[in-house]
């Protein structure tokens, strides 16, 4: 029994009673029942499925056949596929563009909200709405609307001088339309970044003035230092999403990724390569290799976030 | 020794959850064995409005067998499909079915589905065309009763026609005729219309082109039936119409989805299953939309008609005579196809068939099928596994020629490796 060496010195000088010990282990059971939800939610839901996922990369499984195992025939067979090289093409496009530009447009609102002006509640609540609506159909519908022949999008645009067409059907525009969407439905990570800004201390801003620093050069040299964490958390967060979209690219493309494959995403390959086509097989490894890219990109942003990460109270 | 609750609580867990899985797993089709009314599960896809129109079926059949009580299931399409799948691979399908040639191979291979032969004593397909049986069959055995039939043909719109002042398409044009007549009406008609999509994307009327010369796009062994050269000249065969803008352009097509360019008016014609009738005069307003017989470049039209659904049973039914009453009465009893008119297509039975009075739209369809009745080959046997991919990714990359992303010559190697990849299954 090695309870009593593991405390910490707060702990209780004298070894805890038997009677004592007892009740503790009935807290703990008490506990673990409490927890029973979410250990039955993860073992059956998630981890039981993500272990038969992992065999079934290896087999070639139509789900009316039993699983054959193949090795890595499905992997190789993942290179020579022009479909899926696509797939990794449009996602890595709309992750590398679209986080970014989605991040920045989060940290410019932030920003602008965080300047003290009038009825921030409103607006904060305004910017806020379209992220708890945005990754819903519905939205994705009115999107498809709005960027169609004469739709919103194209009777403006038309209007300001642009050629007229809508950007639904030409695949050149079709991810330029998934990025926005994606963008315009900052409010999360906005009010992380807001939360983020409301702990950068005033004073350093006042002495940097004083110093006469301007206010670029300020946002430079002392809000991005003080707000890193936060615009690390929130990177690695939507970059995660990024790489997972799904909803909006089915709907839009009415589930098959066109125009011309334009909006063929990883995860919507893998649905109709698992969904349409029966290929479980195919479809897993897919998903196994979209997890350990995910994984190991979190790592290296782990490892690398030392460099440029500043945590407050540190010292280096 | 600190880590053991946790042990046993996930153990605990799994072995309950074990148990609920097992239980779920066991009921399918259950009741049935029990004394009293039988009941049966039975599933189909579709929108509310069959439905409503199941609905009334299922009554006027308990009506007449108090004995057998039906427990009505519906879905759309694609989420049929999935549910069928997850169930079939935990053994518990539905004891009734509305099926899709294209699907009943799969499942028969793996012995989900019960060969009707065993209840032909109950189960009367006398009413149904003997070239139309093939629809269910694979090696001797049934598993499928055609429910409805369609055909092939070509819709057109005799308003966009008589607007753009050129003659009405008739049955007997022949393919290069025919593409004329398109490029006629795409000058003459109003900006925005035209006089037809790019047909070379849809894959069955690539097979009855085939069927004209004797072949099948893909034969029941799940082998492809043509020669690249043959895809290639297919594709080509549209090249001059779409490189002078005499189709309805790929991007407008994508924009218009979910109707097609014929339904939203902005095409005069369209090649599409006669079922199609109502769905288009719904879509595009148009009073009257007229159906002709395909083109074709010699006597053989390579029309056929095609089981639009089938009924099957599930192999692991509890009481195989009961479900048989039951499609025995969906698919002959007159008062069956009075309630669903040609929205399932047209009654395959004959018994079925002519006990319904068929109007406006529906007469139309018929009118349709008995023109070409004289023409009519054979049905196409359950379709071979794979063909459903190879169809979408034979309209894919017919898409992807349209918005010049590919070469002819590329599309065809492209469509050939992924139909073979999907074939071989």
């Amino acid at each position: 029994m090695s309870t009593v060496e593991l405390r910490g010195p707060s702990a209780p000088a004298t070894p805890a009673a038997p009677g004592l010990k007892r009740a503790r282990r009935a807290e703990n059971r008490i506990g673990y029942a409490f927890l029973a939800p979410w250990l039955i939610g993860f073992f059956v839901l998630t981890a039981g499925p993500m272990l038969a996922s992992l065999y079934l990369a290896f087999t070639d499984y139509n789900l009316f056949r039993a699983p054959e195992w193949v090795g890595l025939e499905n992997f190789t067979r993942l290179l020579d596929d022009p479909r899926y090289l696509q797939s990794v093409k449009v996602t890595l496009v709309y992750v590398l563009i679209g986080t970014p530009v989605k991040l920045a447009a989060a940290l410019a609102v932030a920003l602008l909200l965080n300047s003290g002006m009038r009825g921030q509640g409103f607006y904060r609540s305004a910017f806020y709405a379209p992220s708890l609506i945005g990754a819903s159909v519905s939205i994705a519908i009115v999107w498809k609307a709005m960027f169609s022949d004469a739709g919103i999008v194209d009777v403006v645009l038309t209007g300001l001088g642009g050629q007229p067409g809508g950007w639904v059907g030409d695949p050149d525009k079709t991810m330029p339309m998934m990025i926005l969407l994606a963008t315009w439905q900052f409010g999360a990570p906005m009010v992380i970044f807001l939360a983020g800004l409301k702990q950068v201390p005033k004073e350093l801003h006042e002495a940097a003035a004083v110093d006469g620093a301007g206010a670029l050069r300020r946002f430079w040299n002392i809000t991005v230092p003080m707000l890193s964490p936060v615009i690390f958390f929130n990177l690695l967060l939507e970059t995660i999403n990024a790489f997972q979209v799904f909803a909006s690219a089915y709907v839009i493309s009415g589930g098959q990724g066109g125009p011309a494959g334009s909006t063929l995403f990883y995860t919507l390959y893998l649905y109709l390569r698992g969904f349409q086509d029966s290929r479980m097989g195919y479809a897993s490894a897919m998903a196994w290799v979209l997890a350990l890219v995910i994984g190991l990109i979190t790592a290296v942003m782990f490892r690398t976030s030392n460099a440029w990460v500043h945590y407050s109270g540190e010292s280096k | 020794m600190k880590n053991r609750p946790v042990l046993t609580i996930a153990a605990t867990l799994c072995a309950g959850v074990l148990g609920l899985t097992a239980c779920g797993g066991g009921d399918a089709g259950g009741e049935a064995a029990a004394e009293g009314p039988v009941t049966l599960d039975y599933t189909w896809w579709g929108s509310q409005d069959r439905a409503d129109r199941m609905t009334k079926a299922i009554a006027a059949f308990e009506a007449a067998h108090p004995d057998i009580k039906i427990n009505p299931n519906f879905t759309d399409y694609d989420g049929y499909w999935q549910k069928r799948a997850t169930e079939v691979a935990g053994g518990g399908l539905p004891d009734v079915m509305q099926f899709d040639i294209s699907y009943l191979r799969q499942y028969a291979d793996r012995g989900a589905l019960l060969d009707l032969e065993e209840v032909a004593d109950t189960l009367d397909t006398s009413g149904i065309a003997e070239t139309l049986m093939p629809s269910g069959q694979i090696d001797e055995a049934t598993y499928g009763v055609p429910i409805s039939t369609n055909a092939l043909g070509l819709f057109y719109n005799p308003a966009i026609v008589e607007q753009a002042g050129v003659a009405a398409p008739t049955g007997d044009m022949t393919w290069d005729q025919f593409d004329a007549w398109i490029a006629e009406v795409s000058a003459k008609a109003p900006e925005g219309v035209f006089g037809s999509g790019d047909y070379t994307g849809t894959f069955w009327l690539f097979d009855m082109h085939l069927r004209q010369q004797g072949k099948q796009a893909i034969t029941e062994d799940g082998q492809v039936g043509f020669t690249k050269a043959e895809l290639k000249q297919w594709w080509e065969s549209t090249a001059e119409l779409r490189a002078n803008g005499s189709l309805v352009s790929a991007e407008r097509t994508t924009q218009l989805l979910p109707k097609s360019p014929f339904g939203a008016g902005e095409s005069a014609t369209e090649f599409s299953w006669d079922n199609f009738l109502a769905g288009y005069l719904t879509d595009s307003g148009a009073a009257k939309l007229e159906i002709v017989a395909p083109p074709s470049d010699g006597d053989e039209k390579g029309l056929f008609q095609k089981a639009s659904m089938v009924y099957s049973i599930g192999a692991g039914t509890e009481d195989p005579e009961a479900a048989a009453e039951f499609v025995d009465f969906m698919v002959n009893d007159p008062e069956v196809g009075q309630i669903f008119g040609t929205s399932r297509g047209i009654p395959a039975s004959k018994t079925q068939r002519d006990g319904t009075t068929f109007e406006g739209a529906d007469a139309q369809i018929v009118a349709y099928e008995e023109s070409i009745a004289g023409e009519l080959g054979e049905s196409p046997a359950p379709l071979a596994i794979g063909f459903g991919t190879a169809e979408s990714a034979f309209k894919r990359i017919t898409e992807d020629i349209n918005y010049g992303r590919t070469s002819v010559d590329d599309a065809v190697e492209e469509w050939f490796a992924e139909a073979e990849s999907a074939l071989q299954q």
